[in-house]
């Protein structure tokens, strides 16, 4: 078994904003037949590229999106295109498209037409903003989605941190991908209903549904007290301004500190911890035992002068030592890494999350992540790189249609 | 009640926090039944967690617990009592999936490792969600959702070049762990649908985060190049695509902004006309990208004195009207009261509460099924609501022995 989702036939016409649910199933076990244009995806024009060298087959961020899937050149508004389009359709269990509203169906090609008489079917439209509605037709990237949905408007800067700063997008296409955690989720919900009735649907995945499904506290404080959180630099977005997360460490980095010693035994820990090395010998006073008034939601000048101590003592040692210092004294604490510098932490190595690939200008594997997810009766597996434009057209047509 | 994808299936939903409960919304959503097993001397800590809809917490009165736990039921289990532990075993044998995100080995600890799960139940499909998952040399180590992060790079991924990392203003890998959570489950669902065979589903919150990043993990691994590097984050400008104009601009009002990404020369022509050609536009170096990116900042000023004197939604639908992406940054108050899309989609409901009030609000469930779209049923639990219910239902204890089990204090 290769993965969960063995056996299922699916055909995936995705540029930036649905690939990543194709490989959501491809990397799962699924035969992932990725349908694109003579020209290519348009995710293969997004850099960065192998050697900054750009090429329908150098492009990374394809190479990352595309893992486990084929890939058909089709021209689809040519007759032999969309013939063959409607026959692989009519051997695909499950279909995702990210093309605009209506396009497919307006062509003839999308679900209303390739349903008749193909009731297992079951497809998912991802678009920004969904089928219908005002803005069925608005043009959205990623930033815009993360603008609209509430994600940025909730991330960013005190006012006092960095004046006039603005809201804050964070980068990797997060708009895209909760899209598609959200479409993904939708496509197993209704397999799991096709698994007890054998009937297909249609699933309209919004991202602008998504991203607002995914703001933690912001709506339900507006629920429930009719407030809006404010942007706070480095931490939660909250009604009352809160005391800072990241300090900096000693080799420039930050520390993320997300609560201190909540119970006596690990405070007593920590302290020990900072007194060893010179930091904090008055917090033997009885005044800081009381947990609560040692926490900085408090307010209290306890809480004060544990925040200072604290700065201190990170300000006198690396990051990796602070971190590390404080999960073995049982603290949630975290280091603000770049997204690379993971690699170098043998934990992952452990766990076998790395996997590797190779493509166009690099024949030796190269690393990239894994699976979100350890399944242990049907793990996933890197069966192949993303594929070359057109690399599988014949392969898939003898397969699928017998020709 | 219609059938609904995942009618019949029963959750045993020991999770706690935000990352599970969001798992165990989705499956709620689309129809699981979703049996929060809560504590009264160990209680979820949301349960607390502001926005109250009163003074002081009650355990009932938590909007944010009430947001997550949607369609969902409770019962009170002590699970130090050996009755109480007795109780689990039957309700993991009558579940399709226990699912949990305590610290790794808390489940050992409570001598239900996937192996003792399987004793129960042959079929059982257990899904753990942790920080840094079930294996590997710093398994014991713990994390919330921003220390997930923080060490997956997306606090660093976030932020304007030259100052601290702005990060994620909440919780993104607390729901992002909780939605592959749900995905992982569905999957095995499916597999146990056509096998029969169960499975143990491990998820590292840290993981999932750096699943997110693959694009600049690759451009090390690939080129050698590290995201810690001068000029990055490039704030909202873009990384890749290369775009311009690409940015927030600021509008009329206290902390208004647009967001307007330019992705061809077609679009900043259309831009150029929604703003009415202005002269500055038509300079030759705005014609091309090469040179928007050149002139970037210049762009940014001109752009932003034209859109500063205007309402942000007058200028989001001039600039959609010609076809060129632009959206408003919406505070959640925005997203409730004034966003025509979600309005005329009817994104927006309410469900009865008795803590929260006969119109407690909720959005809707995404994505949206033509035959059998997920549904708003229920208002969160109150603590413990469900558990005499369940106990006969579910685990078939009778009057009596739901009374001498009350006695000895198993359900607290």
């Amino acid at each position: 078994m290769s993965g969960p989702l063995e056996g299922l036939r699916v055909v995936e016409l995705c540029d930036q904003l649905g690939q990543l649910a194709g490989k959501l199933l491809a990397d799962m076990g699924a035969d992932v037949v990725k349908v694109e244009p003579a020209e290519g995806s348009g995710a293969r024009a997004v850099g960065p590229f192998v050697d900054d060298v750009a090429g329908p087959n150098r492009s990374l961020n394809f190479w990352y999106h595309n893992t486990n899937k084929r890939s058909v050149v089709l021209d689809l508004v040519t007759e032999a295109g969309a013939t063959a389009w409607k026959e692989l359709v009519a051997k695909a269990d499950i279909v995702i498209d990210d093309r605009p509203p209506r396009w497919l169906d307006d062509h003839g090609l999308g679900y209303s037409q390739l349903s008749e008489g193909h009731a297992a079917l079951l497809w998912c439209s991802i678009t920004p903003f969904g089928e219908t509605g005002p803005w069925a037709n608005y043009q959205a990237t990623d930033m815009v989605g993360l603008a609209l949905g509430g994600p940025m408007k909730m991330n960013g800067y005190d006012q006092d941190d960095v004046p006039g700063a603005p809201p804050i997008r964070g980068l990797g296409d997060q708009g895209y991908n909760t899209a598609c955690h959200y479409a993904v989720q939708g496509v197993l919900a209704a397999l799991l209903y096709r698994d007890k009735t054998g009937l297909g649907q249609h699933v309209d995945a919004s991202m602008h549904e998504a991203l607002s499904s995914t703001t933690e506290v912001g709506l339900p404080y507006w629920f429930t007290r009719r407030t809006n959180v404010t942007r706070q630099t480095g931490r939660h977005a909250a009604a009352q301004r809160t005391e800072p997360w990241l300090h900096m460490a000693n080799d420039g980095q930050h520390t993320l500190i997300f609560g201190v010693g909540r119970d006596n035994a690990t405070w007593t820990k920590i302290k020990r911890w900072w007194q060893e090395s010179g930091f904090g010998q008055q917090l033997d006073e009885a005044r800081f035992d009381d947990p609560a008034a040692r926490q900085p939601g408090r307010g209290s000048p306890e809480a004060a002068e544990v925040m200072n101590v604290l700065s201190a003592f990170i300000g006198a040692h690396t990051a990796e030592e602070v971190y590390r210092g404080g999960q073995e004294r049982r603290q949630s604490w975290g280091v603000v890494r770049a997204p690379d510098e993971a690699i170098q932490d043998p934990h992952w190595s452990d766990r076998g999350f790395w996997a590797e690939v190779t493509g166009e200008g690099r024949d030796a594997p190269v690393r990239l992540p894994g699976a979100p997810y350890q399944f242990s009766a049907t793990p996933w597996a890197l069966r192949r790189p993303a594929p070359k434009l057109g690399e599988h057209t014949a392969e898939v047509i003898s397969e699928w249609l017998g020709r | 009640m219609p059938d609904l994808p995942l009618s019949g299936i029963r959750v045993c939903d020991l999770t706690w926090v935000i990352a599970g409960p969001t798992a165990t919304r989705v499956l709620a959503d689309f129809g699981a039944d979703v049996i929060r097993v809560e504590h009264g001397q160990a209680v979820d800590p949301i349960r607390l967690g502001r926005p109250l809809n009163a003074d002081k917490p009650t355990l009932n009165n938590s909007g944010f617990f009430n947001y997550f736990n949607r369609n969902k039921r409770s019962i009170l289990l002590n699970v130090r009592h050996p009755l109480g532990m007795e109780l689990l075993h039957k309700l993991i044998a009558a579940s399709d999936v226990v699912i949990e995100n305590f610290s790794s080995g808390v489940l050992d600890s409570w001598e239900l490792s996937y192996e003792a799960q399987k004793a129960i139940n042959p079929g059982i499909i257990y899904c753990s969600i942790s920080g840094y998952g079930h294996n590997g040399r710093d398994k014991h180590f713990t994390t919330w959702g921003p220390t997930a992060q923080a060490l997956s790079g997306l606090t660093m991924m976030s932020g304007l070049a030259g100052e601290p990392p702005a990060g994620w203003g909440y919780s993104y890998m607390d729901h992002t762990a909780g939605y592959y959570g749900a995905i992982a489950i569905m999957m095995a669902l499916h597999h146990k649908n056509l096998t029969g065979e169960g499975q143990h589903i491990d998820i590292s919150q840290v993981e999932a985060g750096m699943i997110l990043a693959g694009p600049a993990i690759l451009d090390f691994t690939v080129n050698g190049r590290s995201f810690r590097r001068p000029g990055m984050p490039p704030g909202n400008h873009a990384w890749e695509p290369a775009m311009a104009p690409h940015n927030t601009y600021r509008c009329r009002g206290e902390d208004r902004w647009v967001a307007i990404a330019v992705r061809n020369d077609a679009e900043w022509q259309a831009m150029a006309r929604a703003m009415g050609d202005p002269d500055w536009a038509a300079d030759a170096k705005f014609a091309t990208l090469a040179g928007r990116l050149a002139n970037q900042d210049e762009l940014d000023a001109q752009i932003s004195a034209w859109s500063s004197s205007r309402d942000d939604y007058a200028v989001m639908a001039t600039l959609q009207a010609g076809g060129v992406p632009a959206g408003v940054c919406q505070s959640p108050g925005d997203r409730v009261e004034n966003d025509e899309q979600f309005r005329a989609r009817g994104w927006w409901s309410t469900m009865p509460h008795p803590e929260m009030g006969d119109e407690s609000q909720f959005d809707g469930v995404a994505p949206r099924l033509s035959a059998t779209p997920g549904t708003n049923r229920t208002a969160s639990p109150l603590i413990g609501e469900h558990t005499f219910q369940i106990m006969a239902e579910v685990l078939g204890l009778t009057d009596d022995e739901i009374a001498e089990h009350e006695a000895m204090g198993v359900f607290m």
